[in-house]
């Protein structure tokens, strides 16, 4: 298998990908994920990429256990759901037999959780509403400032246009600009 | 791999318990985002999780047949197949009503048309309301009652093509099933009618 592996890096291919060989036969069973997938975080972030690997500094979306990058969501899924991946994980891709024991207890479980919240629900944590409120706030006024910003911004590029001037100016100029009142050379009266 | 039926299941109403549902309904539950990020690497118990957390139960719905996800988990549970005794707890539970529609549908999908009549028929009194997305799109108010009636009378429910079942009239004349005493003839013991005998009988010999 060396051999096979030093010809194929000889002729500039990657080396196959061999199953494990301490683990066949040991793989866990197929186990469904505890968290949630955040497929949508990063749209409209910019990061810096440090290149460890060619992979990961690609666009789209990296799994770090396989060292892929996928470029949409739905072959990401399909890729993390996938035999590959599941290999790499030491997990086969059967799922755990369950017996009417288990699907009992899972409903006492449920039901008791469900006990929890109703309880929770009818409980008046104070300072729980407090920064829940405090959060919604924080949000209200994150999203006035973006659209009072765009407003602006649409307003002196409307501005600019009409007075027949450069359009592609820098923006943060622009308000300045409109700040000193020095944009155009007309009468500012309204 | 996910989307194949688990390796110890056996062959329903002569096929695999997926194809059931129609191929091209399948295709579209294996394409969906719901069945690849929460559906995959379901048990029997993580099923009842989610079926916990559902609101509503219908087919597909929409211009491009998009899957709901008691759809989904509908298509999870006949490629686990659960067997007889899971389900029984499933649809003898009343916390949760959604799953017991669940339980419902699948009961209907998979068991034989003597067990069907005798398990869901109890559920006819449980009234409690359920939401359905129609196939338009927007949601629509019915009841668990009526659902099990749609279950057991009509051919396509929640964009299944149902398994044929005898009818109950049928079974009744070939004495496999008792005539059927609805709970309401009790009731009407309790109006003005001087003999009960013959109230029961006018019921059953519909």
């Amino acid at each position: 298998m060396d051999e096979e592996d030093e010809e194929r890096r000889r002729k500039g291919l990657k080396p196959r990908v061999h199953a494990k060989e301490a683990s066949s036969g040991a793989r866990e069973l197929l186990q469904a994920r505890k968290h949630t997938i955040n497929l949508e975080g990063m749209v409209g972030k910019t990061q810096v990429v440090q290149s460890s690997s060619a992979a990961s500094g690609q666009p789209g979306f990296y799994c770090k256990v396989c060292d892929i990058t996928v470029k949409d969501s739905m072959s990401y899924l399909d890729h993390i759901n996938g035999k590959n991946h599941q290999r790499m994980l030491n997990r086969s891709m059967k799922v755990a037999a369950e017996t009417v024991a288990d699907v009992i207890a899972k409903l006492q479980s449920l039901r008791e959780a469900k006990r929890r919240q109703q309880m929770a629900g009818s409980e008046y944590n104070f300072h729980e509403q407090v920064s829940k409120q405090q959060q919604i706030d924080q949000e209200k006024r994150q999203r006035r400032k973006e659209a009072r910003r765009r407003r602006r911004l649409a307003q002196t590029y409307e501005e600019e246009s009409v007075d027949g001037e450069s359009i592609d100016e820098d923006d943060t100029s622009k308000m300045m600009e409109q700040m000193l009142g020095t944009a155009s050379f007309k009468s500012t009266k309204k | 791999m996910a989307n194949r039926t688990v390796a110890t299941a056996q062959s329903v109403h002569g096929t695999n318990p997926q194809y059931l549902i129609e191929k091209a309904y399948r295709q579209r539950v294996y394409d969906s985002l719901y069945w690849k990020e929460h559906c995959f690497g379901l048990t029997v118990t993580g099923v009842m999780e989610k079926a916990s957390e559902l609101t509503s139960i219908g087919g597909c719905y929409g211009t491009n047949r998009r899957p709901t996800e008691f759809f989904c988990l509908t298509l999870k549970l006949l490629q686990l197949q659960p067997d007889r005794q899971m389900i029984d707890v499933l649809l003898d539970q009343t916390d949760f009503k959604y799953l017991r529609a669940l339980a419902a549908m699948y009961f209907r999908l998979t068991q034989p048309p003597k067990d069907v009549y005798e398990k869901l028929e109890p559920l006819y009194g449980d009234y409690r309301k359920l939401r359905k997305r129609s196939s338009d799109g927007p949601f629509e108010l019915t009841f668990m009652d009526e659902f099990v009636d749609s279950l057991l009378r009509e051919n396509f429910v929640c964009f299944i093509t149902l398994p044929h079942i005898t009818k109950r009239m049928v079974m009744e004349d070939a004495g496999v099933l008792a005539p059927r005493i609805s709970p309401l003839d009790e009731d009407d013991d309790d109006d003005n009618y001087s003999s009960n005998g013959e109230n029961s009988s006018v019921h059953s010999s519909n």
